[in-house]
């Protein structure tokens, strides 16, 4: 019985070796965002790189073309309008094996959108009036989050991710607070 | 462990995902300060039963704001404002009740007027002569001790907020108008013999 269960842990090790190893073969993968896809009409890929060892790099690009958020900026019930991210980061695997595991991100992010503001104009007719004026805002973040990672058949990957950031130069116009909040397909090659 | 982990997840990452800004308001409102623009019509402080309490605006859709007319139309496409009022009669010494009276019992001259837990008026735009207006009696027809104030859907004591009645998308005019004939906790007093 002894030897049975040596020779059961010997095999899971070896599998485990395995996989890590062929894991660790594939330096690259791509993933999209489904959740963003489905909730915010808004498009999110990434691109990341694997090191040997525990860190990888990347790079998020998001597109958010939300009627929600349109019809909820002409109504007046926001100010600005987020569309474009661009969001670097760099990870650090906090489990050891590389086919699920938990890691910790710190990301940047330079984001930009529509703002809009209330004016007070006079027109030719002496006439004052209030109206809205649109505008580009453009900002940059930094921020950090969590997520767990998973592959299935060793190529696949589900991520879960839960980050936030803060915007620093321009507050006024954009969003206070960045997230990057995702559940994210992807293929590691 | 994990399974419940994964739920965990997914759940967290829709709740967030759904909150990912702090910057949700109220964007397409103005405040302005523009005094009498409702008056209650002059009468003595007694009526009798039967007679009416006139309530009127008659303003410009030009209106003075810090020296300059501030054309009330054309920042808000709005053909009406609203504003409210209550009018209560005493119960006994520290009771009041608001006072229903059917809508067919209104004597509307000028706008719209809606009686329920309050009267909520609107005033018409007349393109005529650009004026916002609104005539409406309400109908006093038991005696009592009554008044009339305006804190409905107001924070003020002194003062009626009028709030554009803006088209979808274009901005809205909330005007803090003061109103004279109130007293310093915001009811105009008057009894009906």
């Amino acid at each position: 019985m002894k030897k049975l269960l040596s020779l059961l842990f010997l095999v899971s090790l070896f599998s485990h070796a395995q996989e890590n190893n062929s894991m660790s073969q594939k330096k690259n993968e791509f993933r999209i965002d489904v959740l963003a896809v489905v909730l915010s009409n808004k498009a999110s890929v990434s691109y990341e790189y694997f090191f040997d060892g525990y860190l990888s790099t990347g790079i998020n690009v998001n597109y958010s073309n939300s009627s929600k958020l349109n019809d909820d900026f002409e109504n007046g019930y926001r100010n600005n309008l987020p569309k474009m991210e661009l969001n670097p980061y760099i990870r650090y695997a906090l489990s050891k094996s590389r086919t699920s595991y938990y890691f910790a991100e710190a990301f940047g992010s330079y984001n930009s959108g529509d703002y809009k503001e209330i004016i007070r104009l006079v027109g030719t007719d002496g006439n004052a009036y209030y109206t809205t004026q649109k505008s580009k805002y453009s900002d940059f973040a930094l921020g950090g989050g969590l997520g767990y990672k998973m592959y299935i058949k060793n190529c696949i990957a589900l991520e879960f991710l839960v980050g936030f950031g803060s915007n620093l130069t321009n507050k006024a116009k954009s969003p206070d607070v960045i997230s990057r909040v995702g559940i994210n397909l992807g293929y590691r090659f | 462990m994990k399974k419940t982990l994964y739920i965990f997840s997914l759940v967290l990452a829709t709740v967030l995902s759904s909150c990912d800004t702090n910057d949700d308001g109220f964007y397409n409102n103005v405040f302005v300060d523009i005094p009498n623009l409702v008056t209650i019509e002059p009468h003595s402080t007694t009526y009798t039963v039967g007679e009416k309490l006139y309530l009127n605006a008659d303003f410009s859709r030009y209106q003075n704001e810090n020296g300059t007319p501030l054309d009330l139309f054309k920042t808000t496409k709005a053909s009406e404002f609203a504003f409210s009022y209550v009018i209560e009669k005493q119960i006994d010494a520290n009771t009041w009740e608001v006072v229903y009276v059917d809508n067919n019992l209104l004597d509307v001259v000028k706008g719209t007027a809606l009686n329920g837990s309050y009267v909520y008026g609107l005033c018409h735009l007349n393109t005529v002569d650009n004026t916002y207006e609104y005539r409406v009696g309400f109908p006093l027809s038991t005696s009592g001790t009554y008044r009339l104030s305006f804190g409905y859907n107001s924070d003020s004591n002194t003062s009626v907020e009028l709030r554009s009645e803006s088209p979808a998308t274009q901005l809205i005019l909330n005007i803090n108008s003061l109103v004279s004939g109130i007293d310093g906790s915001g009811y105009y007093h008057f009894t009906v013999n």
